[in-house]
C-alpha cells in the first residue's frame, strides 16, 4: 500500500512538472525540502545476476552525497512497460546489448537522445531534450562521408557525457569459449564474439565429420527474416540468407552480395549485385529479386526494419543485376541499417505469401528456408538442434561441412558439454564464472569479447531531482565504476563513459573518459547549485 | 456402473474448464505487458500495432476468451506466437520426449518400489527396511538438480560412460519415432536423467507398499494362507502383494502428473527436449497459445489419471463400483 502511494506522489509530480513546464530546476513544492527516495528499477537476477547486485552497488553509493536510492529488481517486461512505455520510473538499470545494427552511431546517439524520440516505445526514455544535441544528431545522420561525419558524431558524445542524462556505467565484454583442439580459423567480431558469421564462414573443423557444434541455451524460435527481431534469430538465419552487405568483423559495413555501392547523389544509391549467384533451389538471384525482398519488407511492415526503411522512397530495378535506391532524405545509416541488415528473399516463394494455409506473412513458420547464402538448411529437431550444410556454389564457400547448433540446458550444461569437447563453441555469452572456471582447462580457448554494448543508468530527466543537471553529473561523480567492472562483472568490463564505446574504435571520442569516484567533487557540483544537507546528512533542494 | 462413470466424466469435465479460464486469467495477470515480449518495445509504432493485429492482440478481451474456448474444444490451439509452427504439432512432439523419459522414470521408480516395499513389509525392522528407508528418504529430499548433476560428473564427465546431454548425439541421422526409441544412441542418453527421476520418486510407492503390506499381514487371510502351508514366497506376492496393490495404483497415477509438472528440473539439467523445459520457455517468452495449451494439457493428464484411478478402483475393488461403500 506504502508503494503505490509512494508511485503516486511520484508520477503527479511528473505531471506537474510537465504541465507547469518547469526548465531544469527544482519544482516549487520540492525548494529547500528534503531530497525524496528514488526507485532504482532494474532485471531481477534470474535474467542477469549481475544487474540487481550493480544496483544495489549504486543505491549505496548515493548515500555518499545523502540521496537515498532503492534498488528494485523486477521482472524485465514490467520495467520494459514502465520505463519504456509508460516513462513512470525514476531510475533504470539496462543493458543496451551491442547488436551490429548498433555500431553505426545513429541508435546511441540520435534514437537514445534525440527529444523527438522521447514517446512511447522510443529509446529516449530518459525525456532528455537538449536542442543543440538535436541540431547534432539530426546533422550527422545526413553525412555520407564517414570522416566528416566523425565531427558531430564525436561532438555529441561530449555533449551527452556532459549533460548526463543517464550514466555508462561498464563496457562489458562477452564471455566465450571454444575448443582449440576441435575448430580454428574463428573470426570475432565486434558485439558478437566467435559467434559471427564470419567465423561461420572461417571456421575449420580438426578431425571429425567436418560439423562444427555451436552451443547455445535456447532454441532458435524461428528461419523467418521478415518477422525476426532479435540477435539469435539473425545469426542462423544470416547463414541462409545473403544480404547486399555485411558489417565486417571491425563493425565497418562492407561489400557482399553486392559487387558494388554508390551514391549517385546524396538521395541516390546504386547497387550492383554479383553475377552467377543462386537460391539454393537452383533459380538464379535477380535485381527483380531485390527490389521485392525490399518493397515486400515495406508492405509487410517487417518489424525490425520498418523504421528504417521509411527512408527509402522506392526501389527501381535499373538494369539485369542493378537497382536504385531512392531515399526520402540523405541518411547515412542506409548502409548499415538496411543494406547490411535486410536478408534477401526470392520472390518465387514469397511473392505466394500470405497464401496457401498461410494468413499473415509475420507468422510463417518457414520450415524450409531457401536462401542465397554460404549454408543451406539441412533440418532443425526442436529444442535440440538445428544443422545447416556449406553452400559449396556460394561465392564465399565455407571452410566446414556445417554448422550444429545444439541447444543446452544451462549454461552449466553447456560448459561441461565444452569441457568434454561434445561442444566446440558457444554461440553467445556465457556467464562470466563458466568461463572463469573453463579457463586454463586443456585445449580451451575461454575469454571476453569485446562489444559496443553498456550497462546504462537511466535517469527520469522529466522529475526532480533528475531534471537538476548538476545533480546528474555529482551521481556520475559517485557511481562505483571499478568496484561494479571488478568485483560484479569479475574483470569482464571495463569503466564506462560514453555512449560509443572505445570498442567501436572508429566512432568513439577518446577525450570522453570514465571519471574516478569523487565524492568531495561531487559535493561541490551540489552546492554550487545550490543543494543542502540537514543534520542528518540528508540532501536537500536548492530553496 | 453407468451413472457412477457419466458423473465422473461430468466432474472431469467442469474441472477442466475452470482450469482453462483460470490459465487464461493468470497468463494476463503476469507482470508486464501482456504483448511486451512477443512484441518488443524497441520496435517502430507502426510496426508494433501490425504484430498486434497479426497475433490477435488487438481484439478485446472477451473475444480473445472465445476464440480461446473454441480452441480448446476442438484441441485446435492456433499458432505459437514464437515459432509460428502449429501449436498441436508443438506440444504433441514435447509430450512424447516427456512421456519416453517419465513412463521410464516412474516404471522403475514404481517396479523398484514396490518390490522394495513388499520385501521391506516381509522383514520389517531388519536391515534391509532401516537402509532402503534411509537411503529413499536422502533421494526423494535432495532435489532431482543435485542427484542430476551428481550422477553427471560422475558417470559423465569423469568416468565418461554416458553422455551428458540431450535424447540423440548431435547430428545423429535417425529421424523416426521408432528407429530412435530404439537406438543405442537414445538408450545411452536415456539412463542417467531416468536415474535421476528413479531414485528421487523411489521413496512414495516404495513406502505406500511397505505399509500396505503390513496392513495386510495381518489380515485373516493371509494367516489362513499360512496355515494351509502355502511357501511364504507364494504368500508374500500372490495372496498380500496383489490386495496391497491398490495403493500403488492410486499413487502411480498421481505421481505421473506431479512428475510431469517436476519435470522442468530434470530437463534442465539433462538438456531434454521435453514439455516441462517448453512450459518455461513458452510461459517466459509469453507465448500464450503455447503456455496455455501446455498447461491444459497437463491439468488434462492430471484430471484424466484421476479419472482412470477412480474408473479401476470400481474395477480392482467391486464394493466401489456398486455403490456399497458410498
Amino acid at each position: 500500500m506504502r508503494r503505490r502511494t509512494f508511485l503516486q506522489s511520484s508520477s503527479a509530480l511528473a505531471g506537474t512538472a510537465m504541465l507547469g513546464g518547469l526548465p531544469g530546476g527544482a519544482g516549487a513544492q520540492t525548494a529547500g525540502g528534503v531530497v525524496e527516495k528514488r526507485s532504482l528499477i532494474t532485471a531481477t537476477a534470474q535474467l542477469d545476476p549481475a544487474r540487481p547486485e550493480i544496483a544495489r552497488l549504486i543505491a549505496q553509493a548515493c548515500q555518499k552525497i545523502g540521496f537515498n536510492c532503492e534498488a528494485n529488481p523486477m521482472d524485465y517486461n514490467q520495467g520494459i512497460q514502465k520505463v519504456v512505455m509508460e516513462h513512470d520510473y525514476e531510475m533504470f538499470l539496462v543493458i543496451l546489448a551491442g547488436s551490429p545494427i548498433r555500431i553505426d552511431p545513429q541508435v546511441f546517439i540520435y534514437g537514445m537522445h534525440h527529444s523527438g524520440e522521447h514517446r512511447r516505445g522510443g529509446f529516449n526514455w530518459m525525456g532528455y531534450a537538449n536542442p543543440k544535441l538535436d541540431a547534432l544528431a539530426v546533422q550527422q545522420e545526413g553525412m555520407l562521408d564517414l570522416e566528416k561525419r566523425k565531427a558531430p558524431v564525436f561532438e555529441a558524445q561530449q555533449m551527452i557525457y556532459d549533460d548526463q542524462p543517464g550514466t555508462i556505467v561498464a563496457y562489458p565484454q562477452l564471455p566465450m569459449a571454444h575448443r582449440s583442439d576441435k575448430v580454428k580459423g574463428l573470426v570475432p567480431q565486434l558485439g558478437e564474439g566467435i559467434g559471427s558469421f564470419w567465423s561461420d564462414i572461417g571456421m575449420e573443423p580438426i578431425g571429425g565429420d567436418g560439423y562444427v557444434v555451436t552451443g547455445h541455451n535456447a532454441d532458435v524460435k524461428h528461419l523467418n527474416p521478415i518477422s525476426a527481431n532479435d540477435i539469435f534469430e539473425f545469426y542462423e538465419i544470416g547463414m541462409i540468407y545473403d544480404r547486399l552487405m555485411r558489417i565486417g568483423p571491425d563493425g565497418k559495413p562492407t561489400l557482399w552480395a553486392a559487387k558494388s555501392v554508390t551514391a549517385a547523389d546524396d538521395k541516390t544509391i546504386d547497387v550492383t549485385i554479383r553475377s552467377g549467384m543462386k537460391w539454393h533451389d537452383g533459380k538464379p538471384v535477380t535485381a527483380e529479386d531485390v527490389k521485392f525482398t525490399f518493397d515486400y519488407h515495406l508492405a509487410q511492415k517487417a518489424p525490425f526494419f520498418l523504421a528504417y526503411l521509411r527512408n527509402i522512397e522506392a526501389v527501381d530495378v535499373t538494369g539485369a543485376d542493378s537497382v536504385r535506391f531512392r531515399l526520402t532524405k540523405p541518411f547515412a545509416p542506409i548502409l548499415s541499417t538496411v543494406l547490411a541488415g535486410v536478408f534477401l528473399i526470392p520472390k518465387h516463394v514469397w511473392e505466394r505469401i500470405p497464401g496457401g494455409g498461410v494468413d499473415d506473412a509475420l507468422k510463417f513458420a518457414n520450415e524450409n528456408p531457401i536462401g542465397s547464402g554460404p549454408f543451406k538448411f539441412d533440418h532443425w529437431r526442436r529444442g535440440q538442434e538445428l544443422k545447416v550444410s556449406a553452400n559449396k556454389e556460394h561465392f564465399s564457400p565455407p571452410k566446414c561441412a556445417g554448422n550444429l547448433r545444439v541447444v543446452y540446458g544451462s549454461h552449466d550444461a553447456m560448459a561441461a558439454a565444452l569441457e568434454k569437447g561434445e561442444c566446440h563453441r558457444t554461440r553467445y555469452a556465457i556467464g562470466a564464472s563458466h568461463v572463469d572456471q573453463l579457463k586454463g582447462k586443456p585445449n580451451i580457448v575461454a575469454k571476453g569479447y569485446p562489444t559496443h554494448g553498456f550497462y546504462h543508468l537511466a535517469y527520469n530527466n522529466k522529475i526532480a531531482p533528475f531534471n537538476n543537471p548538476a545533480f546528474r553529473q555529482a551521481l556520475n561523480l559517485v557511481i562505483p565504476r571499478q568496484q561494479i567492472s571488478e568485483l560484479v562483472l569479475l574483470g569482464y568490463a571495463e569503466p564506462g563513459a560514453s555512449v560509443i564505446s572505445p570498442a567501436n574504435a572508429f566512432w568513439h571520442n577518446p577525450a570522453v573518459k570514465a571519471p574516478a569516484e569523487d565524492t568531495k567533487k561531487a559535493r561541490d557540483i551540489l552546492q554550487k547549485a545550490g543543494f543542502t544537507w540537514d543534520g542528518q546528512g540528508k540532501l536537500k533542494y536548492p530553496a | 456402473m453407468g451413472t457412477y462413470i457419466a458423473r465422473r466424466l461430468a466432474h472431469a469435465a467442469l474441472t477442466l474448464l475452470a482450469v482453462a479460464t483460470i490459465l487464461f486469467v493468470l497468463f494476463r495477470l503476469m507482470p508486464g505487458d501482456p504483448t511486451a515480449q512477443v512484441i518488443s518495445p524497441a520496435l517502430d509504432g507502426a510496426a508494433q500495432a501490425r504484430l498486434k493485429a497479426a497475433f490477435g492482440l488487438d481484439r478485446p478481451l472477451w473475444q480473445q476468451y472465445l476464440i480461446y474456448l473454441a480452441n480448446v474444444a476442438t484441441l485446435e490451439w492456433g499458432q505459437s506466437f514464437t515459432t509460428f509452427e502449429p501449436v498441436a504439432r508443438i506440444v504433441a512432439d514435447r509430450m512424447v520426449n516427456t512421456l519416453l523419459l517419465m513412463s521410464a522414470g516412474l516404471a522403475m521408480a514404481i517396479g523398484f518400489g514396490g518390490a522394495l516395499g513388499m520385501l521391506m513389509a516381509w522383514r520389517r525392522g531388519g536391515p534391509l527396511d532401516i537402509g532402503a528407508t534411509l537411503a529413499a528418504l536422502v533421494f526423494q529430499a535432495a532435489p532431482p538438480f543435485v542427484t542430476g548433476i551428481l550422477l553427471l560428473m560422475v558417470l559423465s564427465y569423469n568416468l565418461d560412460l554416458l553422455p551428458s546431454a540431450g535424447m540423440l548425439t548431435p547430428g545423429s541421422k535417425l529421424f523416426g519415432l521408432w528407429e530412435i526409441v530404439t537406438s543405442a544412441d537414445f538408450l545411452s542418453h536415456l539412463v542417467l536423467p531416468t536415474a535421476a527421476i528413479t531414485v528421487y520418486y523411489l521413496a512414495t510407492p516404495m513406502l505406500i507398499m511397505r505399509d500396505s503390506m503390513l496392513e495386510v499381514m495381518g489380515s485373516d487371510y493371509v494367516e489362513f494362507a499360512r496355515a494351509k502351508g502355502l511357501s511364504p514366497a507364494v504368500v508374500m506376492v500372490r495372496h498380500a502383494a496383489r490386495n496391497a496393490l491398490l495403493g500403488i495404483v492410486t499413487v502411480a497415477s498421481l505421481l505421473l502428473g506431479f512428475a510431469i509438472g517436476g519435470q522442468v528440473v530434470v530437463e534442465t539439467v539433462f538438456s531434454w527436449p521435453g514439455m516441462g523445459k517448453l512450459m518455461v520457455e513458452a510461459a517466459t517468452r509469453h507465448d500464450y497459445p503455447v503456455a496455455q495449451a501446455t498447461f491444459f494439457m497437463l491439468a488434462t493428464l492430471v484430471v484424466g489419471l484421476n479419472l482412470l484411478t477412480d474408473l479401476s478402483y470400481g474395477w480392482l475393488d467391486p464394493r466401489i463400483r456398486t455403490g456399497h461403500a458410498r
